[in-house]
């Protein structure tokens, strides 16, 4: 079967970008990445990019394929090619480029490194294995299946915007420690990521889940991050005291309380007059002393009670470590 | 030039494992490794590891022993594979602690599932995705440990001061030069070679770089010809589809429906050893039951539950590179070549005869696997040895310090080399010849061997090698320094023709059937002549043989049936 | 010919983006879609609740569904992106896993809320005119063409992705809008960043990162030679016409770009005028494009 492909090029000796166009033959089944062995074996032995596994698990050969990180053993090719598309290949994106598709992991690295990515546990002398409950492992199963590939980092909305942003992948590796029963750092950990460039920094763009080829998910992971972050009442952070407005509001007004948000959140940015009195012009600032509530509001209210009452009881219960015992030495 | 009192080449669990014990006894540590550490091709280990723990059954180390000897077909070295079975269990308790996520019993124990041919139910795992997971784990540890870790440089040759290795020389990919690297004592750990064969298991990266940096070393290589065809690998890439599928009680089907297993292994049926049924499945293919060059693998009895829990990894493969969804459909399967048995001999401390040079997991030879492996021995041979040799390279250097001078030269003689191979324009392109390789390999050197198609294959490669000239005989068209996959990739179809030559110099002389080798001109085990391992080394460029006798303790040789 | 929704205007579109809920209403009567009121229904807890609180938000999504589900309607109409993904995630878990709909159901009715049994699909105002009958539906109310005015389409997020939970139509390669500013009349422009994000969610917890965000759209926009935006998002838009002002400052560049709620686009294009569409609320001035719109129609 025939394959036309156009690969964005760079030089790093002479710093030039271009894009070339290639056709091969490859079998019908050819991944993306068969069909760029097929250009550097026969076509072009300059073409670069990463490769290893080609079984979707080393995580080495993260690119763009008309702007979308893709896997490129992971992408079949046949369908593009019977409708005619011509992909544009293109190194993953928020990594600095080396050569054609190949980019600078160590940004990555860094952030990866920055989440001390390890378990922390006690340095007794393991005797036996940790007691834990499957249903345990599962809550971090998805955060497990993390190749850290990049493909999610690639597209990340606002770490275009925040490079320091840790980012989709170091995150959702954070949540793989934080949900870890066996893990003594909890606390710490969070405290970490509920700063600058940390979980709040998330801008819901949903890119990495949409984008990761492992199904790891990692805004929902991020949104765990979130979630336990809440529940400890860290409120340090704008982040969390915005989300404090939704929660609050839902319960004492049914609806959201746009007049606490901006106050509540960032008390600095209530004295802005200027952008204030715009949108008190276009009518968008409504009567704080007459907020507008829901019919039935006693039902929400209950339910707000209810939930938080279990909410707690769920946390006690992992709190006091139920699921988690260690053996005694035997002998 | 960098320096460090231990220097680990590769970083897949084995490396990674002996890094971080070594550092652990106080040795400054580098690891070089062409790939960056998660990369590595531990991280497709699929089914699990095994270790006597007993959570799922009586259980014992000495059980545990003796069906890897009698999985070995009894060239394993049996005070070797007592080692590794009597560890395996404090291993698997480090790993769980450092964080591995195993599967677990309804008591919250690690669970353990059967695989082939190993008598219980012994092997640990993380849903099907049991390397991965160890793979990242080891990962964390060593970004803890503060390893210097020096990513996508590859190893070129070690360094030698008369007898003892003292470094190596490597090629700083992305960057691009010849980088000196003097170490107190190397352990390589660089994986298998599987890549020489036409439909294999194995990653790209899988080119025995290290092996063939200890053969042209003067280190002897030892049971090369023993290849592993895994029963269970997908027809269009060669993908693995773990044992762990018919661990959880899958069936193996020909074209008329029937679970022909039964007919080769009355007892064992699916689980019998790997040699046992990649052979079973290639006659059935042979004779006329196959389908499409296939037979089936069916879990569609399992259940979407089962099969989306804890073999959620092998229907994702079997979807994208079969486009089957084994929840619906049984998965084609063929065997492909898998795991090497063979490697750098050493010794139950990854001592090679070379002073200061070490080598664990699928890049040495200890000899645990003998002439099979059994499924989930291999990542736990990963960390029993790759441990060991970690704490004996630390130690080597504790007591005999750097041992020797690293002469400057080394890495002049590589940068020659390296531009005299970017600058030859006279040849042909790798691929002709890795691709020549790859077919003879998998005709002639396959599952069921005979002396002539051995022949054909080693007259095959003696002519390839002639044409590779030492790299002089290709053309590399990239001739940038930065970032130089195509001079990576030639560097590797070396390292493959000069394994592959040994691989086949070693079955030709073998004429016995014993586990993966299979003559079919001599289709008897002969423990008369061949209970002995095979040594190649290094004559001149070319393969020379050399015996030597297997350890046997406590386990007599006898008959093996499943 | 579906023709009777329960309507869900969420929160934003109740009260600051009033301008969406009117206009919404004004060309439901056109499209001939009767938006059947939900009593006492809350704010679905946008991203933060989800984010801080899943437990809670899963029980108030499953609540407003449960409702939805007690007028008989079987269908959900939403205005605003992010109340479409909190609503199809929550209904979409619900339906999928009984035990989990049993458990959230027991809450509610301990609260004497509306328990949900799964019989409602949650679909956002831009799909029930993008294709089919409603579709045919928008071409024909479209009598005052928008000839010659260039729209340029900004999906936002939580309409596309995850799309295994939307799934309307291909995320990287939409087409709604487009075919909606088409059938208006309107000649929709191009640009990379319409399908990424507005920095809304964090425009206040992380204004730098937000605004750095938001100038991608306005400015490739503009570029582009747009007379304005339109967006099926409340949040979305408030962030392009509220912070406008501010992207332009942090970006020094004129946008000047009007922002359109869809509800407004097709309005215009149904004939409804500038006062009945409530364009006098925006804090960016829509004139120059609503001056050649309303020019275009005479």
């Amino acid at each position: 079967m025939e394959f036309t492909l156009k690969i964005e090029r760079y030089d790093p000796d002479t710093d030039q970008r271009r894009l070339q166009e290639f056709t091969v033959d490859a079998p019908e089944t050819a991944t993306l990445l068969d069909v760029l062995d097929v250009v550097k074996d026969t076509v072009d032995g300059s073409v670069t990019y990463r490769k290893s596994c080609r079984m979707a698990v080393c995580g080495s050969c993260g690119m763009r394929m008309d702007g979308a990180a893709v896997l490129a053993c992971k992408t079949p090719m046949a369908p593009l090619a019977e409708a005619g598309r011509v992909p544009v290949i293109s190194p993953m994106g928020n990594l600095p480029v080396i050569k054609d598709l190949v980019v600078d992991m160590a940004p990555f690295w860094d952030k990866f490194k920055a989440v001390k990515p390890w378990l922390e546990e006690d340095d007794a002398p393991p005797v036996k294995e940790w007691r834990v409950q499957q249903e345990e492992l599962d809550r971090i199963m998805k955060e497990a299946l993390c190749i850290q590939c990049g493909c999610c980092v690639s597209e990340c909305n606002s770490m275009e915007a925040d490079p320091d942003f840790l980012g989709p992948a170091a995150l959702a590796k954070a949540q793989r420690f934080v949900g870890d029963v066996r893990d003594r750092d909890r606390t710490e950990r969070l405290r970490t990521l509920n700063g600058p460039h940390g979980v709040w920094d998330c801008t819901r763009c949903y890119f990495c889940n949409q984008r990761c080829p492992k199904g790891v998910d990692p805004r929902d992971a991020i949104a765990k991050l979130g979630a336990e972050i809440y529940s400890e009442g860290m409120l340090s952070d704008k982040g969390a005291r915005h989300a404090q407005v939704f929660d609050v509001s839902t319960r004492t007004t049914g609806y959201l309380l746009e007049t606490a948000l901006v106050p509540y959140t960032d008390p600095l940015k209530a004295m802005d007059v200027k952008f204030a009195l715009n949108l008190a012009r276009a009518g968008k600032v409504p009567n704080p002393l007459k907020p507008h509530r829901a019919k039935k509001l006693d039902e929400v209210r209950k339910l707000h009670k209810l939930l938080k009452t279990q909410e707690a009881a769920a946390r006690d219960d992992r709190r006091a470590g139920v699921s988690i015992d260690r053996e005694e030495p035997t002998e | 030039m960098v320096r460090h009192d231990v220097v680990v080449v590769g970083a897949g669990v084995a490396g990674m494992r002996a890094a971080i014990e070594a550092s652990r006894y106080g040795a400054d540590v580098g690891v070089v490794s062409k790939l960056h550490p998660t990369r590595s091709h531990s991280g497709a280990a699929e089914g699990g590891i095994n270790a006597a723990l007993g959570n799922a059954s009586e259980d014992s180390p000495e059980q545990h022993t003796f069906f890897t000897v009698k999985g070995s077909d009894y060239l394993g070295d049996q005070d070797a594979i007592a080692v590794m079975c009597e560890e395996g269990p404090g291993d698997i308790y480090e790993l769980e602690h450092m964080g591995c996520i195993f599967s677990r019993t309804p008591d919250g124990k690690i669970a353990q599932r059967p695989f082939g041919a190993g008598g219980a139910p012994r092997t640990c795992y993380a849903a099907d995705i049991t390397g991965h997971v160890l793979l990242h784990v080891l990962y964390e540890q060593l970004v803890k440990s503060e390893v210097t870790v020096y990513e996508e440089w590859f190893a070129l040759d070690l360094v030698m001061d008369g007898e003892r290795c003292v470094g190596l020389t490597a090629w700083d990919l992305v960057h691009g030069g010849v980088q000196g690297v003097e170490a107190g004592a190397v352990v390589l750990a660089t994986g298998g070679l599987g890549r020489m064969y036409r439909g294999t298991t194995n990653a790209y990266a899988c080119t025995g770089d290290g092996m063939s940096m200890a053969w042209r070393a003067g280190v002897p290589l030892k049971d090369m010809e023993f290849m592993q065809f895994h029963p269970t690998t997908l027809k269009a890439n060669g993908v693995l589809i773990t044992e762990g599928c018919r661990g959880e009680g899958g069936y193996l089907r020909n074209a008329e429906g029937d679970r022909f297993m039964f007919k080769y292994a009355p007892n064992a049926g699916e689980l019998a050893s790997r040699d046992v049924v990649s052979r079973s499945e290639q006659t059935e293919i042979d004779e006329g039951r196959g389908v499409d060059g296939c037979v089936l693998l069916d879990l569609t009895h399992l259940g979407a539950k089962k099969i989306t829990t804890v073999l959620h990894g092998s229907r994702e493969l079997a979807m994208d590179y079969a486009g089957v969804d084994p929840i619906e459909e049984p998965i084609p399967v063929r065997p492909g070549s898998h795991y090497h048995m063979g490697g750098v001999d050493t010794d139950v401390w990854g001592r090679t005869v070379m002073p200061g040079l070490y080598a664990a997991g699928e890049c040495a030879c200890v000899s645990v696997h003998g002439a099979n492996r059994l499924g989930g021995n291999s990542l736990l041979e990963t960390v029993v040895f790759g441990r060991r040799a970690g704490a004996a390279a630390a130690q080597d250097v504790r007591s005999n310090g750097s041992g020797g001078v690293f002469s400057p030269s080394a890495v002049r003689v590589a940068e020659r080399r390296i531009a005299q191979l970017l600058y030859n324009f006279d040849g042909v392109r790798p691929h002709v010849i890795r691709e020549r390789l790859a077919d003879t390999m998998y005709e002639n050197a396959g599952i069921f061997r005979t002396a002539e198609k051995l022949e054909q294959c080693a007259t095959d490669i003696a002519e390839l090698r002639e044409r590779f000239r030492d790299g002089m005989g290709i053309v590399i068209q990239d001739k940038s320094r930065t970032f130089n996959s195509d001079l990576v990739q030639a560097l590797e179809l070396g390292s493959m023709l000069q394994m592959a030559d040994c691989l086949v110099t070693g079955a030709v002389a073998r004429t016995e059937s014993r586990g993966a080798h299979s003559r079919l001109d001599h289709p008897d085990r002969d423990d008369e002549n061949w209970l002995r391992h095979t040594l190649t080394t290094y004559d001149d460029g070319q393969v020379a043989l050399d015996y030597k006798p297997v350890t046997i303790t406590e386990f007599e040789p006898a008959v093996r049936t499943y | 010919m579906k023709s009777s929704y329960a309507y869900y205007p969420g929160c934003l579109a109740s009260l600051s983006q009033k301008e969406l809920d009117t206009s919404t209403r004004a060309i439901a009567e056109k499209l001939g879609f009767e938006l059947v009121e939900i009593p006492g229904f809350t704010c679905c807890g946008a991203g933060d609740v989800h984010e801080a609180r899943p437990e809670y938000y899963l029980h108030l999504n499953a609540r407003i569904l449960g409702q939805a589900e007690q007028l008989g309607q079987d269908t959900l109409l939403t205005i605003c992106n992010v109340c479409t993904l909190n609503l199809r995630q929550a209904d979409i878990k619900l339906k999928t896993d009984a035990d989990l709909r049993e458990r959230v159901n027991a809450n509610l009715r301990d609260v004497g809320a509306a328990s949900y049994e799964g019989g409602v699909e949650v679909r956002h105002l831009l799909w029930e005119i993008a294709e089919g009958d409603g579709y045919e539906k928008l071409k024909q109310i479209a009598e005052k063409p928008l000839t010659g005015v260039k729209i340029a389409p900004f999906y936002g997020c939580q309409i596309l992705r995850p799309s295994k939970l939307l799934g309307f139509e291909d995320p990287d390669r939409p087409q709604s809008l487009e075919r909606i500013i088409e059938a208006c009349g309107a000649e929709p422009v191009d640009y990379p960043s319409k399908i990424k994000c507005c920095g809304f969610p964090i425009v206040l917890a992380r204004e730098e990162v937000a605004l750095g965000e938001l100038i991608q759209p306005l400015a490739e926009a503009k570029d582009a030679g747009a007379d304005a935006m339109v967006t099926p998002c409340p949040l979305c838009h408030l962030s392009l016409d509220a912070w406008q002002g501010k992207a332009s400052r942090e970006a020094d560049m004129e946008f000047d770009l009007p922002i359109f709620h869809l509800a407004q686009l097709v309005g215009a294009a149904a004939g409804l005028t500038y006062d009945e569409l409530l364009f006098k609320r925006h804090v960016t001035k829509t004139y120059p494009a609503t001056d050649k719109i309303y020019a275009a129609g005479d």
